[in-house]
């Protein structure tokens, strides 16, 4: 109940004319981001953190959170008209979107689904967010250095481990990522350390340029591969909002494969290194197991319903630990969580007490948010043709310029350029190369949280590693790290094992 | 005995060895590891992290050798090459005329874009800078050599 009345005074913070601007700007752009193929919301927001500088905190992270979690929406959009999923989410979107479009003919309702169950979904994933945040912040006011040290080794390594093509090469952008994070000032004593007398390097590498670079002009530099394909939607109707609508029929196909996967989105949001397109992923592998009318991969509503709901969910989770215990569950998660420490607020256990405003005023936001992407998405529909076939050929200076600019308004200097350029390089080569960027940038986040905890921590044991292993909660931590970092290496045995039998 | 060519997928683990060493190095002698009073020093976390990357560097190498390397089309640097070549403009004409002038360039003679499509870029792509960076942000843009000249 008490939660319900904190979300109410959320309601108040976000009610102001800027704030529902600010929101309602955040859910435009996300749309269009998230709908036009090859930026994606990690660029989308790294792209828009410039503009937020002149914002209250609160006001900033709302326009972000709005941002993001329109780009769940918006990401289905080129999945179900063009076949080109706008995020990795909206991937399995495409199964069954793409089909109901063309095949079944019925583009408008296969958007109108996808609208309506990214809605259900995304309602579900803030209500046990707003009773579950305060829950795991509670929790995380049990954790001292030790425990904190564990949690947020869990949160690195299950996103290098995890995510990408190979565990190895994720760990290793995740160490590079703590290593670069470390140069500037020690996060102890404050003294400088690895600035290599270079004196724009004793602030440490600046945060909103290397988020630009390694996944906004890294996006350009990729784009231009792309630059000479052909975008056509291959339709035979016009797009309307009235010839869209769902009749009774579909809405009752569409309501219990929405629910189910709202709720199990949710839980996979909270889990590091998950996130959205696993979520997707789950939701649409556990419709499989449910009767469908229609059989999946061929235009079924529930096929649709079930990964939309299911992202749109696991967004919405993942601000659960991100601002209860201020660990991000993904490469978007962690450049919030940047956002909001270049604003001076330190997302934690004590973010629910000591900025009450701020935390409940985001959740209420995302509310909003979904309230008003839903009213633009489903406006948009006539006009989404035009927007999804701009050619990427145009995009590619306009991105150029906006790093450009965004890299230089940081510190109103030439090297934040040069940090943008150089980031934006080496990301475009780890890019190529197999190596994911986005365990690096939440290692470059967390890094200073996790040394001067680790550090504690061995300030208060004399050196002693026992203090991780002596308190039981950093102790169950350590053997789910294990367990992490174990299992490709058990998965690794076994498909060896596998073979040989074969053999 | 064949030699194998050094590709990028070897020489990503090397540079990260060598970022490894770097910090190990400075990390131990500079910065000092522990200290039987005050605890962990400051070079203590960077050079834990930098033996893991090291040992882990030296597992993705060997990863690699078995691994084909991508190639990377000379088109594909272009935009790198815009970004420098807007920086050093920025030098003599400012930074706002660079990327007007950036933006021209590419789409109309890089992109052979249609005039009307240039125009409606360049117009797109002018009202965010102007309206986003330099009305609502402020941003100070530097203004180059030439206007310094003339204004001063």
């Amino acid at each position: 109940m008490e939660n319900l009345q904190m979300l109410f005074m959320g309601f108040s913070v976000v009610l102001t004319l800027e704030n529902v601007m600010v929101t309602l700007l955040g859910a435009i752009l996300g749309l269009i981001v998230g709908a036009m193929p090859g930026i994606g919301s990690l660029a989308g927001v790294a792209l828009l953190l410039p503009l937020t500088y002149k914002f209250n905190p609160t006001t900033a992270i709302i326009m972000l959170g709005s941002l993001y979690y329109a780009n769940m929406y918006g990401g289905s959009f080129s999945a179900i008209l063009l076949n080109i999923p706008g995020d990795s989410p909206a991937v399995m979107t495409a199964l069954d979107g793409y089909p109901m479009a063309t095949k079944r003919n019925r583009p408008g309702q296969a958007l109108f689904t996808a609208n309506s169950s990214s809605f259900i979904g995304g309602l579900i994933g803030m209500l046990i967010l707003t009773f579950m945040g305060p829950l795991l912040a509670d929790l995380g006011l049990k954790f001292g250095p030790a425990e904190m040290t564990s949690l947020l080794l869990v949160a690195m390594t299950s996103i290098g481990w995890l995510v990408g093509e190979s565990p190895t090469k994720g760990v290793v952008l995740s160490l590079v990522g703590v290593l670069l994070a470390s140069m500037g000032m020690d996060t102890l004593t404050g003294s400088p350390r690895f600035d290599f007398g270079n004196i724009y390097l004793l602030g440490g590498i600046p945060f909103t340029p290397f988020v630009i670079g390694t996944v906004g002009f890294s996006q350009v530099l990729k784009l231009m591969e792309e630059r000479n394909k052909k975008v056509e939607a291959n339709l035979n109707q016009k797009l309307t909002i009235k010839g869209s609508l769902l009749t009774a029929h579909d809405f009752k196909r569409l309501l219990p494969p929405a629910i189910r996967s709202g709720f199990m989105g949710t839980f996979v949001g909270v889990l590091p290194g998950a996130g959205a397109t696993t979520g997707a992923f789950l939701g649409y592998a556990m419709q499989k197991t449910f009767k469908s009318e229609e059989p999946l991969g061929t235009g079924a509503i529930e096929g649709i319903a079930a990964c939309e709901s299911a992202n749109n969910a696991a967004a919405a989770g993942a601000f659960a630990p991100l601002l209860a215990l201020g660990i991000p569950g993904s490469g978007t998660g962690a450049v919030l969580l940047g956002g909001l420490m270049m604003w001076g607020l330190n997302p934690g256990p004590l973010l629910f007490t000591t900025n009450p405003d701020f935390a409940w005023g985001l959740i209420a936001s995302l509310f909003l948010a979904n309230i008003l992407t839903l009213i633009i998405a489903v406006g948009i529909i006539p006009f989404l043709i035009q927007i999804l076939t701009v050619p990427v050929r145009m995009l590619i200076p306009i991105i150029t310029v906006v790093c450009v600019v965004g890299g230089y308004s940081t510190s109103n200097s030439m090297y934040g350029v040069i940090i943008m350029l150089l980031s934006g390089v080496f990301g475009y080569i780890l890019d190529r190369n197999g190596y994911g960027v986005a365990p690096m940038l939440l290692a470059f986040v967390l890094a200073p949280l996790l040394e001067s905890n680790m550090r504690k921590a061995f300030i208060i044991s004399n050196g002693k590693l026992d203090i991780f292993f002596d308190k039981p909660i950093s102790a169950f931590l350590l053997l789910v790290l294990f367990a992490i970092v174990l299992t490709p290496v058990i998965k690794f045995i076994l498909r060896k094992a596998g073979v040989s039998k074969k053999k | 005995m064949q030699t194998k060519k050094i590709t990028s997928k070897m020489l990503i683990p090397i540079v990260t060895a060598i970022i490894a060493i770097v910090f190990i190095y400075f990390g131990i002698t500079k910065y000092g590891f522990m200290h039987e009073v005050r605890g962990p020093l400051p070079g203590f976390f960077p050079t834990i992290i930098g033996f893991l990357l090291l040992a882990l560097s030296v597992l993705a190498f060997i990863g690699s050798l078995k691994e084909e390397s991508p190639g990377f089309p000379v088109e594909n640097w272009y935009p790198a090459l815009g970004v420098v070549a807007i920086m050093l403009s920025t030098l003599v004409i400012g930074m706002l005329p660079s990327l007007a002038l950036f933006v021209l360039l590419w789409l109309r003679w890089f992109e052979k874009f249609s005039w009307k499509a240039t125009l409606i870029g360049f117009a797109v792509i002018m009202a965010i800078v102007i309206g986003a960076f330099v009305m609502w942000l402020g941003v100070p843009f530097p203004k180059g050599f030439i206007y310094n000249l003339i204004a001063y």
